[in-house]
């Protein structure tokens, strides 16, 4: 299905993993921006990954534990540089393209390269 | 169907069957009740059977782990519950599972019990640093092949096979008392969250992925959950056997993990004892490893994050990073010196009452043809699939009454 | 009156008390019986040395713990777990199961009463 299609968004769009051009995983559809407004045509302008997006999805108290450990960075994908969705929302970019990536390079510093088979 | 990878994948499945937790029950099990729970090992080894070949499926057909899916079809707030209580269950295991590495090691070597487990620590997650994914399973997997010691055991102290065939027969003894009945039940409920522990299906769906499994993978699926699981079910349930002909009698509970590698040493003397001492290190060590990969696959899979062993540990940073927590996490447990039969009890205890949050996505899943195409359940799969969500969602309701009842089967 | 529920409830709290030990009195007859096992075992020379010290020790360490926890010390049970750790450790299997024969008939009288 491409972005263009009718999809559900919550059957068939949000909570789905990410993968860029590269089949690198970079998140999960957190939330969707949307454009448009009351009777008319309502697009989905972007796909939004990150804890900070899990605001308006969570009770108060819960947000607010997770943003303590985990912050509250929101990463934005224009609709425009997603290629397919299905299983897997496929981007046609890389994830550093839509700053996805930051926290797992960041991580990558810690960990030694080397040892393994 | 290349046939040695179908002999590896079976015999990795057989070796890697046992962990403590039915070590630990099948011997209770045997020495309790004799024969009697033999059915409910084969009935919780169809289960697993019924939701594996599911998950595998799953994998191989929507290229996606469990873990993925479930986020999308129970959503971020439930999704979150079902993610928190299956870490916690898993934790718990991992400390247990780490726990038995330690005694083990302790048994053969004499050295202090908290320094093997530390030591127990350091060389699995070497191993796990060190070996790609294939080489992880296969090694456990087919080194804990040694576990076969007991069922040879088991024919060597000829036992009354008539009885023990009875046993597959569904019943329960009579003439108990109240108090004996509630115990029969906690060990029927124990014995089902062991042998279908949440960590499995998570394990052998992402698994899957990591040997990149498609849909030509599904016979080999097949066959390796069902051959499989039930060569390795029968390892517990020569266990359960041995206990009931040797310890039973005995009165012997038995109150201390080591006391099963006695069933080897009784016929075989030292080489039994040593072999079981092996085969039980390895099935145990090998269950820590799946336990905590299969925490840091659902952790990283239900944010999105890169995963598997597949990959260098530094190509999935925060997986990584997550698996050495993890580890960590549950030799903290260890550390605080709790009785490692304790941290079997709260295991299967916690575990259980997730299970059914565990089956339910993973149900809905491969009952959808979205994703699966022509191979979603057709109506076997979908019937036992059923019927053993049903058992599992009674055994989790009735667990913890049965375990504050009974005293964690005491009395 | 007032004398007569605090009796009623002395002998409520105590009959309570031995039912509430049935557990341990069902560990400490398994410790004793697991111990037999492993001195009958290793005077047949079926086990490494290291494992026959391991297990001992640590089946006292559980014997100790679990006597510890008792809720009636002074009791016939808890006398017998007292004479089951104060055997010495290659004591004679034959003298380990007798200690646990009798655990068991109290743990048995118990359960039934």
């Amino acid at each position: 299905m491409t972005p263009s299609d009718p999809l559900k968004l919550v059957a068939e769009l949000l909570d789905l993993p990410i993968m860029d051009k590269d089949g690198r995983y970079c998140g999960i559809v957190d939330d969707v921006e949307l454009s448009g407004s009351a009777g008319k045509e309502t697009r989905i302008k972007a796909l939004l990954v990150g804890p900070g997006a899990y605001d308006a999805r969570l009770p108060r108290w819960a947000f607010w534990l997770i943003s303590k450990v985990a912050g509250r960075r929101v990463a934005r994908i224009p609709i425009d540089q997603v290629d397919q969705i299905h299983t897997v929302v496929h981007l046609k970019c890389r994830a550093e393209d839509v700053k996805l990536h930051q926290v797992e390079d960041r991580v990558r510093a810690w960990i030694p390269k080397r040892g393994a088979l | 169907m290349n046939p040695l990878e179908l002999t590896l994948g079976i015999m990795t499945a057989v070796g890697g069957f046992v962990d403590i937790s039915e070590l630990v029950f099948a011997a209770k099990a045997g020495s309790l009740f004799g024969y009697a729970l033999i059915w409910v090992f084969a009935l919780s080894t169809i289960g697993i059977m019924v939701f594996g070949e599911m998950s595998g499926r799953v994998a191989a057909v929507a290229h996606q782990p469990v873990f993925n899916l479930m986020r999308h079809r129970l959503g971020l707030k439930l999704g979150l519950v079902t993610l928190f209580a299956s870490v916690l269950s898993t934790l718990i295991t991992t400390a247990a599972e780490l726990g038995g590495v330690g005694l083990i090691l302790h048994y053969l070597t004499g050295a202090p019990y908290l320094l093997m487990a530390v030591v127990g620590v350091l060389v699995l997650g070497a191993s796990m640093w060190v070996l790609p994914f294939q080489w992880i399973e296969r090694t456990y997997g087919l080194l804990g092949l040694m576990m076969i010691i007991f069922a040879v055991a088991l024919v060597a102290i000829h036992p009354p096979w008539r009885e023990v065939a009875g046993g597959f027969v569904p019943q329960v003894p009579k003439g108990l008392s109240t108090t004996e009945l509630l115990i029969f039940g906690y060990f029927m409920v124990a014995i089902i969250s062991a042998v279908m522990f949440p960590y499995e299906a998570y394990f052998y769906s992402s698994g899957g992925i990591e040997e990149q499994w498609g849909p030509k993978d599904l016979p080999n699926n097949r066959m390796t959950t069902t051959v499989g699981f039930a060569l390795g079910s029968l390892l517990a349930v020569s266990i359960l056997a041995s206990s009931a002909q040797l310890f039973g009698p005995m009165n012997v509970g038995p109150e201390v993990a080591g006391s099963s590698a006695l069933e080897a040493a009784i016929p075989f003397g030292r080489t039994g004892l040593l072999i079981a001492l092996g085969g039980m290190l390895i099935a145990i060590a090998g269950a820590a490893v799946e336990t905590c990969m299969a925490n840091a696959y659902s952790v990283a899979q239900f944010f999105g994050w890169e995963w598997g062993r597949h990959k260098k540990p530094w190509e999935a940073p925060r997986f990584t990073l997550a698996w050495i927590i993890f580890f960590l996490l549950s030799l903290a447990i260890v550390l605080t010196d709790v009785n490692v039969m304790s941290l079997v009890e709260y295991a299967v205890l916690f575990s259980i009452v997730v299970l059914p949050l565990t089956y339910l996505p993973l149900m809905l899943l491969a009952n959808d043809k979205k994703y699966m195409g022509q191979f979603a359940n057709k109506w076997l799969a979908k019937s036992l699939g059923w019927f053993f969500f049903a058992v599992i969602t009674a055994a989790a309701i009735a667990a913890i009454p049965l375990y504050l009842l009974t005293s964690g089967g005491q009395a | 009156m007032r004398k007569l529920l605090l009796l009623l409830l002395f002998v409520a709290g105590c009959s309570k008390g031995p039912r509430a030990d049935v557990p341990a009195i069902g560990a400490a007859r398994s410790l004793g019986a697991e111990w037999a096992l492993v001195n009958e075992e290793a005077s047949r020379g079926h086990l490494t040395a290291v494992y026959v010290k391991t297990m001992r020790q640590q089946l006292r360490e559980q014997l100790q713990t679990n006597a510890s926890s008792l809720r009636q010390p002074d009791s016939r049970y808890s006398v017998e777990i007292q004479a089951l750790l104060a055997e010495p450790d290659g004591a004679a299997p034959e003298e380990l199961r007798a200690h646990s024969n009798k655990l068991k008939q109290i743990e048995d009288g118990l359960e039934s009463a």
